[in-house]
Parts: C-alpha cells; sequence; structure tokens
C-alpha cells in the first residue's frame, strides 16, 4: 500500500470515529447496549424485540443489540471491549460464560459502566443479575400443572439435560418437592438424563414406558426432552393418555401440542426478559436503587425479590414463567 | 502354548495307577475342552459377544420380566441402526490399520446442511435423492479425511480430530444451529414408514421401522467389499502389515482413500436415517456418541490394532452396546449410576477379549 493510500485510509477512518462520536454526542441520551450469547438465534431475535420496545418508549435512551455469530464466551468479551472503547452509558448482557466475563466487566465497571447481567447469579462484576424466576419455584410450577393433569394421583418421572445441568435438577428437585402434597403421586425413576438430544429422551421414554405400563406423568427438563418424550407417545399411540409438562420452546412445541402428545409448556419470554434488563439499567443510570417487591413494570417482574449477589451486586428475582398449551401457544412466535 | 494342557493331560494319564489314569484322563478331556473352546473362541469372537448379549438379557430380563416384549425387540433394533452404520464404517477403516472419530461429525454436517437446502430449494425431494446426498456428501469428506491421512503421513486418529473440529465449527457457523422441527416430508414419512406394527393386549404398540432394511442393506454391501472382493483382501493387507502389503503391490493411497471415503458414505447416510427417525434435524446432535461406536466394534471382536473384524461380530457388537444402553432404567439403575456401569462393563468386557487375544 502507498504512503498517500494509507493516509487516505487512515483519515477515512478517523472522521467515520469523529462522526460516530458526534452522531453519539448529538443524541444527547443515554445509550444501552444489550450483548446476547449469540446472533441470529430466535430465542434472542425475540429479546431484540424487546430491547428496540424500551429505546422507542423510552424517551432519551438509544438501545442496541449485539451478539457474536457464534455461541463463543471470547467473541463476546470482544464485543464487551469494543463498547467500552466506545463509552457506552450501560451494557446488559447474557453470558455465555460468566467466569469468561469477569475481568472485562470489571473493566467496563471501573470506568463508570453500568453493568446488569441475566441468566448469571454467580457473576460477580455486575450491579444487578437479573433472573426470571426461582428455579425451585420453576420446577414446582411444572409439577403443579403436571398433577392437575395426571388427577393428582399415579406414578410420575423427571428428566434433565444432564445431571450437571444445575438449573435442570433444580427443576426436578422443585418437581418432587412439590410432588409431595400429593400422597396419590408417586415418583420413579427419578431424574433421567436425555443430554440435550431429543433421540435420548425418546428412547429413555420408550424404556420407562415399558418398566411402568401404568405410568401417568413425564416432566421434562431441557426444552429438547419433550420432543424425544412427544414422539415415544405418540409412536405407541398413547398421546392424550399421559401427561408431558416441561420446558420447551412454542415453535418447536407446536407440533405435539396439536397431536396431544405434549400437554404443555412452560419457559420466560425473552422479550420481557431483554426489556426488564434494558429499564434496570435505566434506573441504574438514573441513580435510583432496585428494591424488594419493587414493580419494574414489565410482565413476570411486577413483584421482584431481591438478594446479595456473590460480588458487590444484587439478584433480582421475577415471577416470569409463562404456562402455555395448545390454545395459546401461537401467541409467542419463537 | 496352545496345546500344552493336553500335553499335560496325557503326561497324567500315562503315570501308572488306575485312579491317577481316570483322573488324568478327565483331567485331559476337559483341558482339551478348554483348549477347544479357546481356540473356537479365537477363531469366532462374535461367539463370545453373542455369549455376552444373551447373559445381559438373561440379568435384565430376571430383574424385571418387563423386559421380555416385542417392543424391546423393535426399539432396540430402531437404535441399533444408526450405531450400526457408523460401526460398519469404523470397522472397515480399523482393520485397515487406522482409526475414524470424525464420523458423527461428517454425519451432523450432512444431515444437518442438507435439511435447510432441501427445505429451501426443493421441498418435495424424495428420500431416495435425498439419501444419495447424504452418501455423495458423507463420501467426499470421508475422501478429504483419507486424502489428509496419506499425504500427511499423521496418525489417523490425530487427523480426523482435526477434521471432526473443523467439521463441527463449518456447520455451527455457516450452516446454523437452530432447531429444525419440521423436517421435510419425505423424511418425516421414511423415518415413520413401518415395517410391521404390533397391537400387544396391553395396550399401546410397537412399531418395527422400515429404515432397518437401510442397516441390512450397508451390512450386506460391506461384508461383501471385505470378503468377496480385491478391495477387501487390500484392506486387510494393509491393516496387517503396511511393509508386507505394499511389497505384495498393493497401493495404500487407494486403499486409505478408499476406506475413510466408504466410512464417510455411511456416515452421512446414517446422518439422513437419523433426522428421518428423530423427526427433527439439531446441528448439536451425535456428538460424543463415537466412543460407544468404537466400543461396540472393539466388543464385536476387532482388534484396535487393525487387520481383523467382521461384520457379523461389529453387528453384534452394536447390539450388545445397545442393549447396555437401554436396559438400565429397567434393571433399577438410579440416574447417577448409569454412566458408572456402563463404564464397567466395557472395562470388563474389553479385558475379556484382551485375554482372549493374548497368546
Amino acid at each position: 500500500m502507498s504512503f498517500t493510500r494509507k493516509a487516505v485510509a487512515c483519515a477515512v477512518s478517523l472522521g467515520l470515529v469523529a462522526g460516530a462520536g458526534f452522531a453519539l454526542a448529538q443524541s444527547g441520551g443515554k445509550t444501552i447496549s444489550t450483548v446476547v450469547k449469540i446472533t441470529g438465534e430466535t430465542w434472542f431475535n425475540r429479546m431484540e424485540e424487546g430491547v428496540k420496545a424500551f429505546g422507542v418508549e423510552t424517551p432519551g435512551v438509544t438501545t442496541t443489540q449485539y451478539g457474536p455469530p457464534k455461541a463463543d464466551a471470547a467473541l463476546q468479551g470482544k464485543i464487551i471491549e469494543d463498547l467500552i472503547a466506545k463509552k457506552v452509558d450501560a451494557i446488559t448482557v447474557v453470558p455465555m460464560d460468566p467466569s469468561a466475563l469477569e475481568g472485562v466487566l470489571k473493566r467496563a465497571m471501573d470506568r463508570g459502566i453500568k453493568v446488569v447481567t441475566h441468566e448469571a447469579d454467580n457473576a460477580k462484576n455486575t450491579q444487578v443479575d437479573i433472573e426470571a424466576f426461582d428455579n425451585k419455584e420453576f420446577g414446582a410450577r411444572f409439577n403443579e400443572r403436571l398433577a392437575k393433569c395426571m388427577g393428582e394421583s399415579g406414578k410420575w418421572t423427571s428428566f434433565v439435560g444432564s445431571l450437571g445441568s444445575l438449573t435442570h435438577v433444580q427443576w426436578a428437585d422443585g418437581g418432587a418437592e412439590n410432588a409431595k402434597k400429593y400422597p396419590g403421586m408417586t415418583l420413579v425413576d427419578a431424574k433421567n438424563e436425555s443430554f440435550n438430544d431429543a433421540n435420548k429422551a425418546y428412547e429413555k421414554a420408550k424404556e420407562l414406558l415399558r418398566k411402568h405400563p401404568d405410568i401417568k406423568g413425564f416432566q421434562g427438563g431441557s426444552a429438547i426432552d419433550v420432543l424425544g418424550i412427544g414422539r415415544a407417545l405418540e409412536e405407541a399411540g398413547l398421546q392424550g393418555k399421559i401427561c408431558v409438562i416441561g420446558l420447551g420452546l412454542p415453535r418447536d412445541s407446536g407440533k405435539f401440542l396439536e397431536s396431544g402428545a405434549i400437554q404443555g409448556i412452560g419457559f420466560w419470554d425473552p422479550k420481557d426478559a431483554g426489556l426488564v434488563m434494558n429499564k434496570v439499567a435505566k434506573l441504574l443510570l438514573d441513580g435510583k436503587e432496585i428494591t424488594e417487591g419493587m414493580d419494574l413494570g414489565v410482565p413476570g417482574y411486577n413483584k421482584v425479590s431481591v438478594k446479595k449477589g456473590p460480588g458487590k451486586g444484587i439478584i433480582v428475582v421475577g415471577q416470569a414463567w409463562i404456562d402455555v398449551d395448545k390454545n395459546n401457544y401461537k401467541d409467542y412466535p419463537f | 502354548m496352545k496345546s500344552e494342557p493336553k500335553q499335560a493331560g496325557l503326561r497324567d494319564a500315562r503315570t501308572g495307577s488306575r485312579a491317577g489314569l481316570r483322573a488324568g484322563l478327565r483331567a485331559g478331556l476337559r483341558a482339551g475342552l478348554r483348549a477347544g473352546l479357546r481356540e473356537f473362541l479365537l477363531h469366532y469372537p462374535a461367539v463370545f459377544t453373542l455369549l455376552l448379549i444373551i447373559l445381559v438379557s438373561a440379568v435384565v430380563g430376571t430383574i424385571n420380566p418387563n423386559f421380555w416384549q416385542l417392543s424391546t425387540l423393535f426399539d432396540m433394533l430402531r437404535s441399533s441402526v444408526v450405531t450400526g452404520l457408523f460401526a460398519l464404517g469404523v470397522l472397515i477403516v480399523l482393520a485397515a490399520g487406522g482409526l475414524d472419530v470424525s464420523f458423527t461429525a461428517i454425519a451432523a454436517f450432512t444431515m444437518y446442511a442438507i435439511t435447510v437446502a432441501v427445505l429451501k430449494h426443493a421441498p418435495n425431494l424424495s428420500i431416495g435423492v435425498i439419501m444419495l446426498c447424504g452418501a455423495v456428501g458423507g463420501t467426499l469428506f470421508g475422501a478429504v479425511n483419507g486424502l489428509l491421512v496419506h499425504t500427511l503421513r499423521a496418525p489417523s486418529l490425530i487427523v480426523t480430530i482435526g477434521t471432526q473440529y473443523v467439521l463441527r465449527s463449518l456447520l455451527l457457523t455457516f450452516v446454523g444451529t437452530a432447531l429444525i422441527i419440521n423436517v421435510p416430508a419425505a423424511m418425516e414419512s421414511f423415518g415413520t414408514l413401518a415395517l410391521w406394527t404390533y397391537l400387544p393386549a396391553s395396550g399401546g404398540r410397537a412399531i418395527l421401522p422400515a429404515f432397518v432394511l437401510v442397516l441390512v442393506v450397508a451390512a450386506g454391501v460391506t461384508w461383501w467389499l471385505l470378503n468377496r472382493t480385491l478391495m477387501g483382501r487390500a484392506v486387510f493387507a494393509i491393516g496387517g502389515n503396511l511393509a508386507v502389503a505394499e511389497r505384495l503391490g498393493y497401493n495404500p493411497r487407494v486403499v486409505q482413500v478408499f476406506v475413510f471415503a466408504y466410512a464417510g458414505l455411511l456416515a452421512g447416510i446414517g446422518g439422513i436415517v437419523h433426522v428421518s427417525s428423530n423427526r427433527l434435524a439439531n446441528p448439536f446432535d451425535l456428538t460424543g456418541t463415537e466412543l460407544d461406536v468404537i466400543a461396540a466394534v472393539i466388543l464385536g471382536g476387532a482388534r484396535i490394532t487393525g487387520g481383523s473384524g467382521t461384520v457379523l461380530g461389529t453387528l453384534l457388537g452394536v447390539v450388545l452396546v445397545t442393549l447396555v444402553n437401554n436396559v438400565l432404567i429397567l434393571a433399577g439403575v438410579p440416574s447417577t449410576w448409569q454412566k458408572v456401569i456402563v463404564g464397567a462393563f466395557i472395562i470388563l468386557a474389553g479385558s475379556m477379549f484382551a485375554v482372549r487375544t493374548a497368546r
């Protein structure tokens, strides 16, 4: 590259940077940037709706969502570095691996940038971590619906993605705790591992049906479990005779909800999570505090509970689960 | 060494007294039988695999009589198909003295990329053409493996660990990460096509899926290749002793590319069968099943050092591994202990094979 070309390139890029800075300064308001695990996935596309909506309905705030093209903790760290360099006012992030982001998030906070995390209750360098719900309660919720479906009696079992996924195990335990309320319900062969593979869930469901021909209910753990269990029931001609309730996504589970192989799914809406992360960031920017029982103005976060996190920050917990069945799954297009 | 017990028996028989003679005869007979049995197992290791299958079935069936159902058999056959296709590929690579661990990545890549492409561009494509695409895609990836192994002169285990990572990354970066729940109609109907439906009196139904025929055909072709063609002879020759095989005029380049390409072909077909039977395409599927497949081939009597192995033995090995993976709940093993049992079983069975082959 000749010297003049280099000089021109330098000038152009300097101009771009200056222009961008000018544009930021011009807007006068605050910028909140949301960093997700991966860009282009339905879950995070839905989250982006919430992020954008908050920017549109809140004057003086610009919101944007960023994410790496593939799920990679290092790439996520790079994006946050860039945002620090751009001097955004607040960063909200859904970490791939919270421990991998500790350093970069600390740097952001040292520069006076507000930091909010989601699904990272073990993160130390955050001011507020937001959890959609308490995991034990979420599991109990699944089980309560399962109990209603089973007529509060009969054999049931639970699935987990793997015994190493803490949240799945908490859901299964929360379910088992809840089932103790009903003396007629018997938990058999609990916490079957599907290894996040629908085919494994299918094979285990088939084996459980063989062992317990009178089984009445399945509680799914990983979002893929209900799909495998549903297929097993459908192929055995048992759809509608056995209850299946678990974590699931509306678009993936719709087929089985229609056929009656799955009775219900539960999840939290990433759109609301996106909204609430930005809302909390705004509260921090305004110098306000989040307190026990506060209403954040987002469905499921109307009466949040607050506890101390592992670092200096706090953990805010909502009740933002959404119960979905055959009748309303179409309302959630993700 | 093999004939030693027999001689010992005879020696006893030669030493005088009548009681001694009788005892000697009996010992000789027993030792002879034992030696004969060992000889027999040496020649037909698959018999040992079969015995293990019968043993596991008997134990589980005694613990829980619910095991004795037609649906158990159907489900075992169903879950053996994809593992079986992979295992036949591993067998032929192993027979040629190599080791392939990239087949699951090849399967995942071809199945997911083809599902995406078919949905986007030709949703009405027939299953035959889809299967052909899978076979061609898998063969190409496999051939690349073979060329790399040959030209780099690197251990095939290392090369295929590398290609496995590369393929998985390429798949997730460029093709996609999302779960596809509505697979092409042809795949869906192929996956649900029943060879035989059985309605037990107890309710429910057991289905023997038609795609088990894919494994039957693949097994037949692989058997023919290994036992009735010049290529089969070259595979065993190169796996047995490369230097000797080269001097005999076998071309290691052709053989290496062929075995990896063939393993890729079976992996590609396996991927398509996986999507069809699962009725969804998940790019994260099949990861981590490599070791189960390799265990199945070894438990089927093939030697990890190459130059041996049979199709029948491999199929029995697949049935054995599938069986052990699918009866632990029936046997009442808690979820936390299941991997322990599978691991212990593989060590036990594997060490028995090691004793068998130690001469």
